[in-house]
């Protein structure tokens, strides 16, 4: 029982998928933050290992994660206050074409090799 | 050109679960699937099921998936497809009675919770209630549609929460709320903006995709949505 993805179809899963992981990171960052609570010390280790590559990426990843939902989000705010409604699918590609611009603005800075 | 059909089967007296089954239909430019399932039934497999009626897309009996998209069987013509194998299953999300034939009562009870009548508290006059011709052309998309369910059935926000509205009865109350004559507004707003109401739209836009008369629920639910949050309820 297949049922085709539409592009409204994926630009709805992707919103969700990046709205959840960026709770997630937000929760991350609030439990990252409480070390600075546990003194100096504790936090400058935390920060130290938070130093690696591979957070960077992980970093790079969440860049990805945001400009998708704020840019999709902007679009559906535009959706549910009635306009556009003709061109949700050429929206949904501005949206990418739009995010992949921004994402390598931005990652450019922060890629650590 | 030989088309072969793969049909989902289920007799709930004889199948514990639905199954499919291939049919091969010789198919000539212009057979819709509608024709395809006659050629079936009327010469290969008598005991296929399925609903039709007005074989010109104005009765809404034949929705269907067919290729994984909700469409009407008369209205879709096999060619058309382009592929070598046609699947065809029932509306998901509804109980399916037997093979294409799916129960509808959930869809027609939701159609009945948002009051799909004029309400009217005014006192009738002697004339009838008139409209110009700008307050009639806002119901010219609402009155086209023809409760086939496609659109329901294939909304993602339906298949995940079956007591949601869906977009099919929504725009019926779209149709009563933007009626200049209507008087129920504020009921009618009350009962869609429940929690199984329209706020499950998540502008998803498959229902657009699905209907076979180019119609908008989503814009219909989208106004309806502006209308309770400048509403006073
Ligand atoms: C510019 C910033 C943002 C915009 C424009 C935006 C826009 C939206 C919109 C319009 C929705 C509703 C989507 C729907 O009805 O399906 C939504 C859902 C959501 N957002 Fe955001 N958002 C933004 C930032 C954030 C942030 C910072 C977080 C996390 C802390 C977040 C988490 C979520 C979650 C969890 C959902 C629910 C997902 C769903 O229902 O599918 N959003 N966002
Ligand atoms: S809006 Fe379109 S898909 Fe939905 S019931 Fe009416 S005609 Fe069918
Ligand atoms: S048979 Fe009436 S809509 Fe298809």
């Amino acid at each position: 029982m297949f049922y085709r993805w539409h592009v409204g179809t994926v630009a709805w899963v992707l919103h969700r998928l990046s709205g959840a992981l960026i709770v997630f990171y937000l929760v991350l960052h609030i439990w990252v933050m409480s070390f600075l609570q546990k003194g100096p010390e504790s936090f400058n280790r935390v920060m130290h290992l938070l130093e690696n590559p591979l957070f960077k990426l992980l970093e790079i990843g969440l860049l990805g994660v945001v400009i998708y939902h704020s840019l999709n989000g902007i679009r559906l705010v535009i959706l549910d206050l009635g306009y556009g409604m003709a061109h949700q699918k050429k929206m949904f590609w501005a949206v990418v074409v739009v995010g992949i611009v921004i994402f390598v603005l931005g990652a450019v800075p922060l890629y650590p090799f | 050109m030989e088309i072969t059909f793969k049909i989902l089967r289920f007799d709930p007296d004889k199948n514990k679960k639905p199954y499919y089954r291939k049919y091969t239909v010789k198919v000539e430019p212009g057979m819709t699937v509608l024709d395809g399932l006659n050629e079936i039934k009327w010469r290969q497999d008598g005991t296929l099921a399925y609903r039709r009626s007005c074989r010109s897309a104005i009765c809404g009996s034949c929705a269907m998936t067919i290729n994984g998209v909700n469409r009407l069987a008369c209205n879709s013509q096999i060619l058309a497809l382009k592929r070598k194998t046609v699947v065809v299953e029932p509306l998901r999300r509804f109980p399916i009675i037997k093979d294409l034939i799916v129960d509808m009562d959930p869809f027609f009870e939701k159609m009945s919770i948002i009051k799909p009548y004029l309400i009217t508290h005014s006192p009738a006059g002697l004339r009838e209630r008139l409209q110009s011709p700008e307050e009639r052309k806002l119901l010219d998309e609402p009155v086209t549609c023809i409760l086939c369910g496609a659109c329901t059935s294939s909304c993602p926000s339906y298949w995940y929460n079956k007591n949601y509205l869906g977009p099919a009865s929504l725009f019926k109350a779209y149709r009563f709320v933007f009626d200049s004559r209507d008087e129920g507004t504020e009921e009618r707003l009350r009962i869609i903006s429940d929690r199984d109401g329209l706020w499950r739209c998540h502008s998803i836009f498959n229902c657009v995709e699905a209907c076979p008369k180019s119609l908008n629920p989503t814009y219909a639910i989208a106004e309806l949505k502006k209308k309770i949050v400048t509403t006073k309820l």
